[in-house]
Order: structure tokens, then sequence, then C-alpha cells
């Protein structure tokens, strides 16, 4: 007689547990990690907020005001309490609060980090889950084109396009793109961002030409992994067995094969996924948009320790979900992979 | 025809690409050949109405007068009237006119109380009048440690402020008295001829009494200048439409032409200079925020009509080579330097003629009391056999020093090293960020030589001086770069600031300048240029003397 704990769905919850444990763990180490290297660095972000020209003495107010006068650990301590039970800076009428989950503060853009993440994410998941659909479907069904054509001219080809789109930089492209879609032909917005609450279509113009550039240079990768897997999938056993047994090739393909193929393209998917989801840097600055990346690239430029440090939280998080998902995902690819195991 | 455009396009993309990742900085980038115009004759005249755009790479704006560090004739000016205000024109020096008050402010006690009288009739955004107490109100904001950042020159003046943390818990500063609602009095810690010029600055502007407790107050604040804010997107978008109480007739600088000015944060320069060059999109309506990137630049100096929407400052910002005076005692030593330099040279690497022009003085062009002198006549090139004679003189040390350098200098940096060695002085140049470079040359003090700039943040001699050569300056992020330390010029700087009398005060700071200078603490290279670009129908887009930066205030569109 089974117990719940040896069933599918306790193993199941108690690896999520255990990878939730795992995750936060990992979340910990990174904010050390980033409180030190920045701690380490010549340089006091008060002094970007203690106006021209600073005296010692006002340099000390800021410094106390915003906690940059404490010690790192004690920096770090304050920072992951306020997490939990939000925090405070000054004191009286004019004091900061950031409730809690407080992922920081920042005085630069006077916004709580976790409302800009908020504000930001939209543009990023926007940018990333479009492209990344694209991307998807134009890497993999030209993968298996490719694997099925394969030492045709039809190969060839795609194998040589897969270079290219490999090979090329996006900061290049985008600019290319923008400049020859946008601007001479002009056929779509050059910059910015339109939320899809405010206008559906605006939205789509402007996520149009982000999402075929990104899925142009990342499709290329998905074709050749995709090609060699199948190739791989193609030459075993059971796909001449199903052959044998007269299963139709399309069937031998579409399901035999590319079900077994996706397995590895499957993760490299999630990573992807994950890692743009935090931020796709380039594609942001060259379109003018203005999500995680390019807070993050601001954090740094500007000395925002706090916004830096919960902007990496939260994408670091969002890859390690994005690789549990795949996990789960795999369990459903493939019957044979049970979660825990 | 359309294929040879695109090929053009593509080309001149990836030559936009290869600059930037080479990190030029500057706008003037080895172009050769100049353009002095800083705003063409041939633009229309401009008229009343639509909407102007501003592309910027800017990711936020703030607009809180407490905070903000904004010139008086750019974003600020246009939202924000203060008590004085910035008349720039095209030829003469950048001129002081009153603004919200009266007349510039009228000193008493020899300089140490400063009394302001304002302008009958003025109102705020939301139609409450503006009085004296919203003046002083403004002002007291930027004590609270919430509302630091912005331009701090009050700070240090005002008596009493040492100890003040601003309004909200219910104390005032008494050094700023408002004995009747149009009238503001500021008692200062010392005599200050110059009070005037900071009572231009952004953060004399009147905030309504009791309001802009929140943090985010600058987002969306209330305005007392042709504009007020409809919204304001950090990374996306500000819009100004008219602020139906803004009285023209009070207004002397401000001609507000445009109905609506949106600014489009966060835009590649690249870019959006392209967009404007081409005309495509809001092109022709549209200003450039940014310098003109190199690549657009060399791109609009070989098409007639582009050339025409580029606007280049005369001499500027003074860009120098900061000698660390705790580490380069010896005044033959620092001498020989500036004989060694080749501003020539350096100016090539810098962009050639569109760069600047050359300098040898520390105040600027376009400040009022700047008197031309050139103390060691180094000649374009340099004079190697006089910086020999001089380390000659000094016992010939075995010089090896270190200039530091962020990587968009490392060609000028490059062309100093080349210049020194001439005279046997060998430099080595070390690279580093921003940041480390700021807190190297600014904190640490650990460096010989350093590149850097200064354009003051208002146009008079004390703004020019005081903020690089004042050993009050050295450390804190201040810019005392050259860690400059002579009580006798401290004393000299003190004198020229409580100087009331302006034609007196005027004199001294040339004095001090030359003063200065025969300490040779930096070597002055050159006065540089700026060039930014307009739409087609952007019209009365003009620098001044001074700021090198175009002047919002008078900026129109064309038919």
């Amino acid at each position: 007689m089974s117990t719940f704990a040896s069933s599918p769905l306790a193993r199941t919850l108690w690896y999520i547990l255990k990878r939730a444990v795992q995750a936060l763990v990992v979340i910990i180490l990174i904010a050390v990690a980033l409180f030190l290297v920045f701690y380490m660095l010549p340089a006091n972000p008060a002094q970007l907020s203690c106006g021209k020209p600073c005296t010692p003495e006002q340099l000390q107010r800021v410094s106390a005001f915003m906690g940059t006068d404490q010690p790192w650990y004690a920096q770090l301590g304050a920072y992951m309490l306020g997490i939990f039970a939000g925090r405070t800076f000054g004191t009286g009428a004019s004091a900061v609060v950031c409730s809690a989950p407080c992922l920081g503060y920042s005085f630069r853009l006077s916004t709580p980090v976790t409302t800009l993440i908020a504000q930001r994410f939209p543009v990023t998941a926007s940018i990333a889950i479009g492209a990344a659909v694209l991307w998807m479907l134009v890497g993999v069904s030209t993968g298996v084109l490719a694997a099925v054509k394969r030492g045709t001219w039809v190969d060839r080809l795609l194998n040589a396009l897969s270079s290219i789109g490999i090979s090329s930089p996006s900061y290049l492209i985008g600019l290319l793109a923008i400049i020859v879609f946008a601007i001479e032909l002009p056929l779509f917005p050059s910059s910015g961002y339109v939320a899809f609450s405010t206008n559906p279509l605006e939205w789509l113009q402007h996520m149009l030409l982000p999402w075929l550039v990104l899925a142009l240079l990342n499709a290329a990768g998905y074709t050749r992994i995709t090609r060699a897997q199948m190739v791989t999938e193609l030459e075993q056993d059971y796909i001449r067995t199903a052959r044998s047994k007269g299963v139709p090739e399309r069937r031998i393909i579409g399901v035999h094969a590319l079900r077994n193929a996706l397995l590895p393209v499957m993760t490299l998917f999630g990573l992807d996924l994950g890692a743009l989801l935090g931020g796709a840097v380039l594609t942001e600055k060259v379109f003018s948009m203005q999500g995680l990346g390019m807070l993050l690239l601001d954090s740094v430029t500007n000395l925002d320790l706090q916004v830096l440090v919960g902007s990496t939280l939260f994408a670091a998080a969002l890859v390690i979900i994005a690789n549990l998902i795949v996990d789960i995902c795999y369990s459903l690819l493939d019957p044979r992979v049970t979660l825990g195991h | 025809m359309k294929k040879k455009s695109l090929a053009l396009t593509a080309v001149a993309a990836l030559t936009t690409l290869s600059l930037a990742l080479a990190g030029c900085g500057s706008s003037a980038t080895g172009l050769g050949g100049a353009n002095a115009s800083n705003g063409s004759n041939t633009q229309a005249a401009p008229t009343k109405g639509g909407t102007l755009t501003v592309l910027t790479s800017g990711t936020s704006i703030n607009l809180d007068p407490a905070s903000s560090q904004n010139l008086a004739t750019t974003t600020g000016g246009m939202i924000h009237r203060r008590l004085n205000e910035w008349k720039v024109s095209k030829n003469g020096d950048a001129e002081l006119v009153p603004d919200l008050a009266t007349n510039t402010g009228k000193p008493s006690e020899n300089g140490k109380v400063w009394t302001f009288t304002l302008k009958k009739g003025l109102k705020f955004s939301n139609g409450q009048p503006i009085t004296s107490k919203d003046v002083k109100w403004g002002l007291e904001r930027s004590f609270a440690d919430t509302f630091s950042g912005g331009l701090s020159y009050h700070k240090q003046l005002l008596e009493g402020a040492q100890d003040y943390h601003g309004p909200f818990e219910g104390q005032e500063l008494n050094s700023i008295e408002t004995p009747d609602d149009q009238t503001i009095v500021f008692h200062l810690n010392q005599s200050f001829g110059e009070f005037d010029w900071v009572a231009s600055l952004i953060s004399f502007s009147p905030v309504p009494y009791g309001e802009g407790k929140n943090k985010d107050y600058g987002t969306t604040p209330v305005t007392t200048g042709p504009y007020e804010v409809k919204s304001n997107v950090p990374g996306r978008e500000l819009v100004m439409v008219r602020n139906k109480y803004w009285d023209a007739s009070t207004d002397s600088v401000r001609k507000a032409y445009p109905d609506s000015i949106v600014y489009k944060m966060s835009q590649d320069s690249s870019v959006a200079a392209q967009q404007i060059m081409a005309g495509s999109g809001d092109g022709k309506t549209s200003m450039l925020g940014d310098l003109v990137p190199p690549a657009q630049l060399a791109q609009a100096q070989a098409n007639p009509a582009q050339k025409a929407l580029l606007a280049t400052s005369g001499d500027g910002a003074l860009e120098y080579l900061a000698i660390n005076n705790e580490r380069v005692k010896d005044k033959r030593v620092r001498e020989a330097i500036l004989y060694a330099t080749d501003r020539e040279a350096y100016r090539t690497a810098a962009g050639g003629e569109i760069a600047g022009g050359y300098a040898s003085t520390l105040i600027t062009p376009g400040i009022s009391g700047r008197e031309q002198y050139d103390l060691y006549k180094p000649g374009k090139t340099g004079d190697v056999k006089k910086a020999k004679a001089l380390l000659a003189q000094a016992g010939n040390p075995k010089l090896n020093l270190t200039l530091v350098a962020t990587s968009s200098q490392t060609e000028k940096a490059s062309a100093i090293q080349t210049a020194l060695k001439r005279a046997g002085i060998t430099v080595t140049i070390k690279t580093l960020d921003s940041t480390v470079y700021s807190d190297t040359v600014r904190n640490a003090g650990d460096f010989d030589l350093a590149i850097s700039s200064w354009q003051p943040d208002f146009p008079s001699p004390y703004a020019n001086i005081a903020p690089l050569f004042d050993s009050s300056q050295i450390g804190n992020g201040n810019m005392n770069e050259s860690h400059y330390n002579n009580p006798e010029v401290d004393k000299l700087i003190a004198q020229a600031t409580g100087t009331v009398d302006k034609a007196k005060a005027l004199k001294l700071w040339a004095e001090v300048d030359k003063r200065i200078m025969e300490d040779v603490p930096v070597v002055p290279l050159i006065y540089s240029h700026n060039t930014f670009l307009r739409g087609s129908k952007v019209a009365n887009f003009m620098i001044g003397t001074f700021p090198a930066y175009p002047d919002y205030l008078v900026v129109g569109l064309s038919k």
C-alpha cells in the first residue's frame, strides 16, 4: 500500500522545496558577493547625492541618511532585514519609507526597488517572451528541416545562415534594423515602449522589431542544436523500427524523434529565457526601452547599490524559477524522467 | 537609388557602432574642419505653437529644485523661475537679470545681507500666489537630508545653515527673513559679492509653502515658468504643457514658443541623431539633448543640408591637465610640464579644430571679468628647450609620472605622454573606470597628472575659480583636483568673493586668475566646444557664449 510520502506528488513537492532552499542559499550568496564587491570599490555612493559643492559635514549627513556610513555587513544585514520587515531612511515627516518586501530604495530615482522592478519587468517580459516564442518556432522548425534535408543545399543554406546569426552582435543588428526599417523605411517605430494595457496595437508595433532582431540572432543556436539532436535521434534503432512498422514519416519526425530531440533544447531555452527575463541589456539600450537590463546598467553607472542588488536578486530568482520549470517540463516530455531522481 | 542609400546607411551604422564601441565620449573626434556656427543664421523664425521634442539618453529627469543640478537655461529653467535668471547672447557675456525679483538683489552690510523684492501678481501653476515664504520654504527644503544632491552654494553661505536639517519638523532657517509677502532677506556668514548669481540657481525656485514633503516631489512639481509638468515617467517621457498662470509680461528671458515640450528619454544618441538628420518621425521638430555622437557628426559635416542643423558652441569649458601639487611640489617641474605640453597634439587627439580653442587663462570666455593673458607663452606645440632648462634648474629629477585617465581619454592621454617624453619626462598612463577615476582624482589623490574639464555652475569668476583652486575644495568629491593649497590664494579668493563692488571684484578675480597661474597648479589645454543637433523645423536654436549648451528658453518651431 503506497503512502503519500512515496507518491509522485509528494516527491515532486519535496523536490520543489529542496530547490527553493537551494535557490535561497544562492540568492543570499549573490547578495553577500555584491555587497562585498561594492564595498571594495573606491567610491562613495553618498558623494553622488551630496550636492555641489559638498562639505565634509554634508557628506557625513548624506552617508548617515543612506546608511552607507555603516560597515558592509551591517548594510547587508539591514538590507536583508528590509526584505522581510521593510525599512525607513531618515526620521520625521520627510522620512523615506520602503515597505516590505523592501528590495532596497533608489535615492537617485526616489523610488523603492520593488516599484522599479514592477515598472520595468513588463517591458523586459514583453521583449523576452515574444522573442523567445519566435526564436523557438523558427529555430526548432529550421533545425528539423536541416536534419531531414541533411546534406542538401537546404541544410547548407540553413547552416550558413545560422553561422551568420550566431556571430552577429545584437547591438549592430539592432542599430541596422532601426536605421533601415524605422528611419529609412519607416515601417516600425524606432524606439520606445507602449504598455499592452495602454494600447495593444501600439505595443505590438513597438515590439515587432526587437522581437525580430532577437529572434533572428537567437534562433541560429536553436537551429544548430535541434539539427544535431534530430540527426542523432533519426539514426536511433527505435526510429528504424518505427519506419519498418510503417509509421508515417511525418509522425516519426514530428512525434518520435522531435520529442526526444527537444529535451536539451528545452534546457537551453529555460536558461536563455530566464537570463533574458532578467534584462535584455543591449536590446533595451538600442531600442530605448526601460526594462530590467537598463535598470541594472544604470545602477552600476550611478553606484546605486540597492537597485543593483535588488534587480540582480530578482534576475537570479527568474533564472532559478525558469530552470525549475524546465525540469518539470522534462518529466512531461519524457516519462522516464522523474523529479527528485 | 534606394539600394545605394540603404547601403550608405548601413555603412553609417557600422561606423557608428565601431565608434560607439571605441568609447568616444567627445562630440568632436577626428573630423578636421571646424564648424564655428553657434546657431545657423539660416534658421527660419520661430512661431508660437507646436510640440518640440527633446531626444535624450538620460533615463530620468529630476525636476525638484532642491536636488536638481540643472543649468538655468536648460530644462529646469523652462518650468522653474528663480529670483534671478541668465540672459545669454551669441556674442556678449552672459548677463544676470531679475526673474521673480524686481531687481537682481540689493546687498548691504558689505555683502553679508542681501534683499530681494518679488514682482507682484506672480502665480504658481496651481493658481496660488507666489510669496517670499514660498521661496524661503523651497530653500529650506533643500536642507532636509531627503532632498540633498542639488546645487548647494547657499548651504555654505547662509548663517546657521550647518546645523539646519530642513523645515519638516517645524524649524525655520532664521537667516532667511520674510518681513512681508514680497520681500526676502538673506543673512550670510561672510561677505559675498556674487550672491546675486547664486540666487539664479534652481535651488532659489519657490515651492508652495508646506508642500514637497515626499521624496518624489521632483517628478511632477508645482511650477512657476511658462510650462507645467503634465507627466514624467522615468525612462520614457516627460511632457510639459503651457502653464496658464505664467505671465509673459513679467518674464524678460523665456520666449515659450512651443505649446508643449516632450522629452523622450533613454534614447540611443546615435539612433536619435539619425532620426533628426533624416527628418523621420518627429525628427524635424526634435532637438538632441546630448552632444552629437562622433559618427553622426562626421556624417553631418559631409552633407551641407545636415551641417546646417548643427550648432557648435564657442570656447566653453576649460579642459586642463591637473598636476597633483601634493606630489609634484617643485614649481619648476610643474612649469616644465606646461612648456613640454603640446596643446596642438592634444587638440588633434580631441578632434581637431572643432574640439576647442587653445586655453591660457583659468576664467573662461563668456564670463564677465575675464582678462585674456598668457603668462608663459609656450606656443601651440610647447617649448621643449625651456622645459629642459627648467628641469635642469630643478636638478634634473628622474620623473616618472602617473597620468590617470578614463577610457574615453586614452588618445588625449597619449598625446600628453608623447609630448612630455620630449623633455625627458616619463608618463605612465593608468586607465581607470570613470567612478574609480573620480575617486582617485577627487579623494584619494593617488596620481600625478589627470585630464579634467570644468564649466562653472553659473557664469561668474567665483564659480570658475573657487571650486578648482580654493583649498576648502580638496577631497569629498570636490573639484580641486590639483590638490592646490596656497593660503595666499585662499585669502585672495576670499577677498574677491567678499567684494561687493562689481567692477572692483572683477578686477580682483582677474588678478587671482594670474596669481594662481604663477604657481602652475594646472596646464590649461583648450576651451572645449560642444556640438548639438536640431531638426529642420526647430528654430532659434542658439548657443550663447555661456553656457556651452543651447538656450532652451528661447527655442521654438518654424512653420
